[in-house]
């Protein structure tokens, strides 16, 4: 088996991009990723892409804009995770010795298309007796209130924190820090989430050159990421009665993870994790070992997840943040993750960070406790 | 080997009503024991193939609740929903009736009511949790 590295990472502003296709957002991170890799388009032997609400063919498109074609090219789907799927794909075709350069991409263009909340599948008894997904977050947030004390005010903190971290990042949809009071004056969506506790409806892309490491020795590449471990699980059946504060899928792939990479938990500096809404940040870190199990919402309010704490999370912003264009999330945080471990996070650059890990966990499907979950750690 | 027996195109309706009861259509695995409800063609414990069918209790117990305050073209909030843990070991998402939110580990039971699902500018009959306690008011008073 063959290691992996990013070598090269591109990604637009997240936000409304009324100007502008998904094709051309595509094509936009997947020429950034190029030229931050010094490879040109004939070096990429195979890509992945992911997208959730584009139609058919969104990685022809997409990459066809880029004047990238005659590879093979595999579309993927799988909801919120559908770029951090297109990363494992590709991941896993450098292990197994078939090519040694490949491109994960991830695109979304979705405020031509969504307004307020998703919803699962139509097919799912649950959708048709009115469950949306902030339904579903806030459901699990009610039990982590009866369960561990937790509060409002304490679920607000986390996207305070989020939005304050996104002002420092000059791709982040918004731009403007809010306080811990305005979260819960925003309108309530499902109780007890507020708007501002909810990811918002983004555009985007984002895009990484995954290379082998044979490869990266031949290009002498100081500036490769080593991708120490890249996992995907999907939800189990759901049988009996169990604890929704608990994400069982998060946290096999993180056991996966930590033991593929030869990391523990302890070991991680940082994380971006998969926020779609305030309470997922905190079902995300407990399930993946990085907070003691329901108490995370309260130690945010100490400051042990801020970007001088103890364990930052979501730097970046987060998907509250900087915002959440699906299929390209997944991407973006791995993006991210390689910024900062390479030193070049701007203002909110995280000092001296060895170790980083990326989680996105998306999606509702009927049964199953949850979609498709990845987890990628990232070495320097 | 057994085979998997092709879905029809007309689902069983997902509950019953007996004696004025009604109760949630479940599927329940003859080898483990595993309950499903809706049902499904192989168990998700064991992967047996083919589920018994099972009409749940009447009545259950508040798991965990939320108000949604966003309406969707097809549902017309503000409305309570509910996972109401049922004794047979399963847990189902239903709308919640009520004035009020339903409480944790209140006792539920199982009623037909309309909404929050607008079917051709209708608010759609389907069951509901009430809790005890108001569901025997209203028996009351609709017997009165």
């Amino acid at each position: 088996m063959d290691d992996v590295y990013v070598l090269g990472v591109g990604m637009t502003p997240f936000g409304k991009h009324a100007e502008r296709t998904a094709a051309e957002l595509g094509a936009a991170a997947l020429l950034e990723a190029l030229d931050d890799a010094g490879l040109t388009l004939g070096d990429i032997e195979a890509a992945w892409v992911g997208s959730v609400f584009q139609g058919m063919a969104m990685g022809q498109r997409a990459l066809g804009e880029g004047g990238l074609s005659g590879i093979p090219i595999t579309n993927v789907e799988n909801a919120c995770s559908s770029g951090s799927t297109a990363i494992w794909d590709g991941a896993m075709s450098i292990r197994a010795g078939v090519y040694d350069v490949v491109l994960a991409l991830g695109v979304e263009h979705l405020t031509g298309q969504f307004r307020g909340a998703f919803t699962p599948d139509e097919s799912d008894v649950e959708a048709q007796r009115g469950l949306t997904m902030p339904s579903v977050y806030a459901m699990r947030a009610q039990r982590h209130f009866a369960q561990y004390g937790t509060t409002p005010k304490q679920l607000a903190a986390i996207a305070a924190k989020n939005k304050r971290n996104a002002v420092a990042n000059p791709l982040a949809q918004f731009k403007k820090a809010v306080t811990v009071e305005e979260v819960l004056a925003s309108r309530m969506i499902a109780d007890p989430l507020h708007l501002q506790e909810c990811a918002p409806v983004s555009d985007g892309a984002a895009a990484v050159v995954l290379v082998s490491k044979k490869k990266r020795d031949a290009l002498g590449g100081s500036r490769a990421i080593r991708l120490a471990a890249s996992v995907l699980k999907s939800g189990r059946s759901e049988v009996g009665l169990p604890d929704m504060t608990v994400e069982d899928l998060t946290g096999r792939a993180a056991e996966e993870a930590y033991a593929s990479a030869g990391i523990g938990p302890d070991e991680v500096r940082f994380a971006e994790v998969h926020d779609c809404f305030s309470i997922a940040e905190a079902l995300r870190v407990e399930g993946l070992g990085l907070f003691p199990h329901g108490e995370y919402p309260g130690r945010v309010v100490k400051g042990e997840a801020d970007l001088d704490g103890r364990l930052p999370v979501n730097g970046s912003g987060g998907l509250l943040g900087k915002g959440h264009p699906l299929g390209a999330t997944g991407v973006a945080q791995v993006v991210e993750v390689v910024r900062q471990l390479r030193g070049e996070a701007g203002a909110r650059q995280i000092h001296g960070a060895k170790v980083g890990l990326a989680h996105c966990r998306g999606g509702k499907a009927q049964g199953v406790e949850g979609t498709a979950c990845t987890v990628n750690i990232l070495t320097v | 080997m057994t085979t998997v027996q092709e879905p029809t195109d007309a689902p069983a309706r997902a509950y019953e009503i007996e004696a004025g009861l009604v109760r949630l259509r479940a599927g329940k695995c003859p080898q483990c024991g595993a309950l499903f409800c809706p049902t499904r063609l192989v168990c998700g414990g064991c992967g047996h193939r083919g589920l018994d069918e099972l009409l749940l209790a009447p009545r259950g117990t508040v798991y965990t609740f939320t108000q949604v305050h966003q309406s969707t073209p097809e549902f017309a909030a503000p409305y309570f929903l509910a996972y109401v843990d049922f004794p047979e070991q399963v847990r189902v998402m239903l709308p919640a009736l009520g004035d009020e939110a339903p409480r944790i580990g209140e006792a539920v039971e199982v009623v037909m009511a309309p909404g929050p699902r607008i079917v051709e500018g209708e608010l759609e009959m389907s069951p509901h949790a009430q809790t005890v306690a108001a569901s025997a008011t209203t028996r009351r008073s609709s017997n009165g």
